[in-house]
């Protein structure tokens, strides 16, 4: 313990008085520096508790402008003093006594210490007769019991208590409750446990006493003819339970969710204003980023950041540092030493290195005056062996300083919390790598594409479920085609997050191929299950699902902004909502489809023309799906809240989004919302031709294809065009099937399609070069920006990408 | 530009006069104005000789796009423009504009087969440019559409969709007979690609207008019911067309395929939008135009010719041939040709 209390050891040396007596030196301060035995007896109070402590403390405030009142102020004025007061015993109840003080004098007749002696005024006559008669050795025995032993008779007036019989009486023995179960105890003829609490006079711990109460019986006659009752104080019990409590309260109150800020400030809560009047948990930044910090104690100059802090008074004005702000601690300072040695430490005005700190910190010694800040403690946060920050608490003026209990107090509610915010850190991490994975996994920045503006908001899950295994894409096809896609991946954590990206790496992938929407679920649909089987090379214990226990959803669209029509096909995911430019809203009818990994079962694909400037509504389950109101009830909420009038996509996100998940900062699950409007390319975008197969039309197409540049004025792009166009279309020509078909898109780039029916071109896929016709693709690669070809329900598509003219973009 | 046919030398009997034929026109001139100069006389004005084919003696919305395709052009060259609606060489306005000397020279539209504007206009030797030929095609520069190659290309865009009962609506009878040159090649392409395709021809002449459409419809299906696709020339019919075609439950393109040769925008405004050739006016009337200022500056060089050939625009009102029920034979048997891998049955080698 650090208490730098001088205790002075004058405890014994003032029986020189008298073995009765009650007598107190105290110094010109007030402060008490010596206690007789007598005055043990008298007030109760031990030499240690006393001695150190003012000794206006003692004195029971006087009613008014009593005659008794008795000041040691007074003492300085006259060598000499006399007078009444009344002394709290440590029992609580005063005791009336007439003091003498008198001044001790060192050598130059400066006062060193007064000598205060009290005799009782009113136990006087009653402590004059045993003293009179010769007392036993009992009776002494009796008298000098640490426990109050006293016999309660019945009389005229009811019970009361028999003084010959009794030592020191109670403090409450006459009071009527007592006497109420004294009798009550007469009554029953059971012996009874009772206990009291009162304030104690120098700490805010409060003092406690047991008193046992029994009947006494006549052994003849078995008769009550009388209550025993004996008390002992029972304080050092009563804190320790006290202890307890708070500890016990500190396991249900801290530690109640996995966020470190929130622990914290528990911490803080529970530890006001029954252990201080002030506490500020501050941690390591390392900590509340979920990161490992440095093992063990940590070096002394340190900066930490303050993540909780509560206080008795509203508001918190003790506090030098704003909550989530940034504080250096320096070496010498207490919280500084506690995290340096790694245990609590004790302290106080009378600290130099306290003061030092206060001192040098303007914030600081303002406020340590204001509020008058004496005592305070600091405790390392350690847990695991790591330690994570530090408590400080503190007791304003008007507190009693704090004790070592306290400090033990502290230390064990510190190691508590410190326990449940590593918990909640441990969590944070994984949560944040988790959503590190997911984050890197979905889309930053959806590509640029002309068929559909989009907006979208991903909500991972709020705490406990861990994230989620959403996602959302939009991949642009050839043609200025547009893939929308949603999944969801069914469970939470890592395991969700990594099968999500893959799913939709694979789903990029097939939609690069071009597949139709339900050929792509089908090939998805494979993947899965092969995922499934894969999983069980895992050793185990690494927890992985079993065979068939991968679910996953996932909806497959694609628009063509030149036909305007929607293919949609879906595995097991909700259907899309389309909002149709007359602000009619309704559900997509889709055959629903098998979830992924189910395998074996067909996908269906749903065509649906859509007028240009319809909205589409792509979205997972956890949006519509709540713990207040079923599936059907969130859809027709979606629907009402895709009807209200926005000016913007944005806003239409948040709109349903405030519509439908009660709390959107936390959903319950994820949420993943796709909007998409549609655009159409009209006749002065597009333009197709139908060709006969006979190699004299391209001469014709050649030329169709150049009056059709010049119409949309884009004369510099005719060569290359007029090239591919050749090239393509003598290809289609010769080794393809009717019908043949030309295409023109200007969009945010020109592109040129060749059609035909015949499906027996898959191999031809980019820049490669092939003995037979390749020469002339691999010339159309050289001239284009990009080619491929595409599977379509009646052949395929062979495509090119030329940029734009710089004079027309 | 599309490939033009090699240039035709012109005939050595016309070539000379062409040059020296102003001279001659300028003594027909009955009661022309002083206006001496014929035949790139320098008046900075281009004639346009252009029958209205409306029913009211108005001009169609096709037509004014050929007008305002040739005025355009004639402005880029820094010419004028003078339109006359005659139809034959002896109309007043016609002598007027060639005979007056009021134009260095003339764009001849709505060419017959037999015109004697264009005879008249080769004999007098006064600088023409003809959209669209005839039988003096050999003999003076024009700009035209292929407009067998077309109603050909029509033909082939629906048999490759797997049609095999394809009708041919063309224009009046009165048209025809009066020897327009596009109803001719139309039939001529036609006949000659169903012919390719070895498949019955059908043709049928419709006046054009909406209730005519209708008729020539139920005359179609009476004649074969199992008829899925026409090609049309009619622009005006198509209307009565497409009535006919819903009275009869044919929905297009679904049952019934309709392709035909329109001006683009027009094609763009029936429902469903119609699978057509789109008759390039504006280019048209600008090859005009280059022709005319080729022929002023240079009045010896032989006469040059332009056939465009558009493409077939693919829009609405086509789709893959669904066969009217039991019109086709029933195929009983899968088709063993669809399935290579099927082994020989037992027994097969015998």
């Amino acid at each position: 313990m650090d208490t730098r209390r001088p205790v002075t050891p004058t405890a014994s040396g003032h029986y020189a008085y008298s073995a009765d007596a009650a007598t107190a030196t105290i110094s010109p301060e007030g402060v008490v520096m010596g206690w007789s035995e007598g005055a043990r007896r008298l007030l109760g109070h031990g030499a240690a508790e006393v001695v150190g402590r003012p000794a206006a403390d003692l004195i029971v405030p006087a009613e008014g402008a009593g005659p008794a009142g008795f000041s040691l102020i007074d003492l300085r004025d006259s060598p000499e003093l006399s007078g009444t007061a009344a002394l709290r015993h440590r029992d609580g109840h005063s005791v009336e006594v007439a003091l003498r003080a008198y001044p001790s004098l060192d050598g130059e007749g400066e006062v060193q210490a007064y000598v205060v002696t009290a005799t009782t005024i009113a136990t006087a006559t009653s402590a004059d007769s045993p003293n009179s008669s010769a007392p036993s050795l009992l009776e002494w025995s009796h008298a000098q019991s640490p426990l109050a032993m006293s016999l309660f008779t019945s009389g005229p007036q009811g019970w009361r208590l028999d003084e010959a019989s009794s030592g020191e009486p109670p403090g409450e023995a006459a009071e009527k409750s007592f006497l109420r179960l004294v009798a009550q105890v007469a009554d029953e003829g059971r012996p009874m446990r009772y206990e009291r609490t009162a304030p104690g006079p120098f700490s805010s711990r409060q003092q406690a006493w047991f008193t046992e109460m029994w009947p006494v019986r006549d052994p003849d006659t078995g008769e009550v003819c009388g209550v025993g009752t004996a008390t002992f104080d029972s304080s050092e019990e009563h804190w320790a339970r006290q202890r307890l409590a708070l500890l016990n309260e500190a396991g249900a109150r801290i530690g109640t969710t996995l966020n470190v800020s929130r622990t914290a400030q528990e911490l803080a809560d529970l530890a006001v204003p029954r252990l201080a009047d002030f506490v500020s948990v501050d941690l390591l930044d390392s900590v509340l980023k979920g990161r490992e910090p440095a093992p063990g104690p940590l070096d002394s100059a340190v900066r930490l950041r303050r993540v909780a802090h509560q206080s008795t008074y509203e508001g918190v004005p003790e506090a030098a540092v704003a909550i989530g702000m940034q504080d250096a601690y320096p070496p010498f300072s207490p919280p500084a030493r506690a995290l340096a040695t790694g245990k609590p430490l004790l302290s106080g005005l009378d600290d130099p290195d306290y003061l030092r700190w206060v001192g040098e910190d303007g914030r600081r010694i303002e406020r340590v005056r204001r509020f008058g800040f004496h005592s305070v403690m600091a405790t390392p946060l350690r847990a695991r062996g790591i330690t994570l920050g530090v408590m400080f608490l503190a007791r304003r003026e008007g507190s009693k300083p704090f004790q070592l209990d306290d400090l033990v107090l502290a230390e064990e509610l510190a190691g508590r919390a410190a326990v449940g915010m590593d918990n909640a850190r441990r969590y944070t991490r994984e949560r944040t790598n988790a959503l590190t994975l997911q984050r890197s996994l979905l889309p930053r920045d959806l590509p640029k594409q002309a068929a559909v503006e989009v907006a979208y908001r991903y909500l991972p899950a709020g705490s406990g479920a861990g994230v989620g295994g959403d996602w959302f894409d939009v991949v642009p096809l050839s043609g200025t085609r547009v893939a929308l896609v949603v999944g969801d991946v069914v469970g939470h954590g890592l395991h969700a997050s990594a099968t999500m990206g893959r799913l939709r790496t694979a789903v990029r992938t097939l939609a690069d191929v071009d597949l139709p929407p339900d050929e792509l679920l089908t090939h998805l649909d494979d993947l899965v299950t092969h995922l499934t089987w894969n999983n069980e090379t895992f050793p185990d214990q690494v927890e992985m699902p079993y065979a068939g226990e991968i679910g996953a959803t996932c909806l497959y669209a694609v628009y063509d902004p030149v036909s305007r029509v929607c293919t949609i096909a879906s595995a097991g995911h909700p259907p899309p909502a389309v909002v149709y430019p007359d602000g009619a809203v309704s559900v997509v009818r889709l055959s629903p489809g098998p979830l992924l990994g189910v395998g074996g079962l067909p996908f269906e694909a749903t065509e649906v023309e859509l007028p240009e400037g319809s909205l589409l509504a792509f979205y997972t389950d956890g949006l519509i799906e709540a713990r207040d109101h079923d599936i059907g009830i969130g859809m027709d909420r979606l629907c009402e809240a895709l009807a209200s009038p926005v000016p913007s996509l944005e806003g239409a996100c948040d709109t349903v989004l405030k519509a439908l998940l009660p709390d959107p900062e936390t959903p319950a699950d994820d949420v993943a919302l796709l909007l998409a409007r549609t655009r159409a390319l009209h006749t002065d975008q597009v333009a197709a031709w139908s060709l006969p197969s006979d190699p004299a039309i391209v001469a014709d197409a050649r030329a169709q294809a150049s009056r059709q540049l010049a119409l949309w004025g884009l004369e510099e792009a005719a060569y290359v065009t007029e090239l591919v166009v050749s090239e393509l279309v003598t290809n289609a020509i010769r080794y393809g099937a009717v019908p043949i078909g030309l295409r023109l898109i200007r969009d945010r780039t020109l592109i040129c399609e060749v059609s035909d029916a015949s499906s027996t071109a898959p191999h031809l896929r980019r820049a490669r070069a092939y003995d037979e016709g390749g020469r002339g693709l691999h010339m159309v690669a050289q001239l284009t920006q990009g080619w491929g070809t595409r599977q379509t329900a009646t052949g395929k598509t062979i495509w090119t990408e030329q940029p734009l003219p710089a004079n027309s973009r | 530009m599309t490939s033009p046919p090699p240039p035709t030398p012109a005939s050595p009997a016309t070539a000379p006069a062409a040059g020296r034929g102003g001279s001659e026109s300028r003594g027909g001139g009955a009661e022309g104005g002083g206006t001496p100069a014929a035949g790139g006389g320098g008046t900075r004005t281009l004639g346009l000789v252009y029958p209205p084919a409306g029913r009211g003696r108005d001009y169609t919305g096709m037509q004014l796009a050929f007008v305002g395709g040739v005025a355009e052009s004639a402005t880029t060259y820094d010419y004028d423009l003078l339109l006359s609606p005659a139809e034959r060489a002896g109309d007043a306005s016609f002598q007027r504009m060639v005979d007056g000397g009021r134009v260095d020279g003339v764009i001849v539209m709505e060419i017959k087969l037999e015109d004697d504007r264009v005879e008249y206009l080769a004999r007098s030797g006064f600088p023409f440019v003809t959209i669209g030929r005839n039988s003096r095609a050999e003999e003076t520069s024009w700009v035209d559409l292929d407009f067998a190659g077309l109603a050909r290309g029509c033909v082939y865009h629906l048999a490759d969709l797997g049609h095999r009962r394809i009708a041919f609506v063309n224009r009046s009878e009165q048209l025809f007979r009066s020897g327009y040159g596009f109803a001719h090649l139309g039939l001529e392409g036609y006949t000659k690609a169903m012919a390719e395709q070895v498949l019955t021809p059908h043709a049928y002449l419709c006046d054009d207008e909406v209730t005519a459409g209708e008729a020539v419809l139920e005359r179609i299906l009476l004649d074969d019911p199992a008829t899925t696709s026409l090609v049309t020339m009619n622009e005006a019919a198509l209307e009565g067309l497409y009535r006919g075609l819903t009275r009869h439950g044919r929905r297009v393109p679904r049952d019934f395929s309709v392709v035909g040769v329109a001006a683009g925008r027009w094609a763009e405004q029936v429902d469903p939008q119609l699978t057509a050739a789109e008759i390039p006016a504006k280019e048209m009337s600008r090859v005009a135009v280059e022709l005319m200022m080729r022929r002023l500056d240079e009045p010896e060089a032989p006469p040059r010719h332009v056939l465009l050939k558009p493409l077939i625009s693919l829009r609405e009102s086509t789709g893959p041939c669904r066969p009217v029920p039991g019109s086709e034979p029933e195929q009983e048997f899968p088709d063993l040709d669809q399935f290579p891998d099927l082994p020989d049955l037992p027994g097969s080698d015998f």
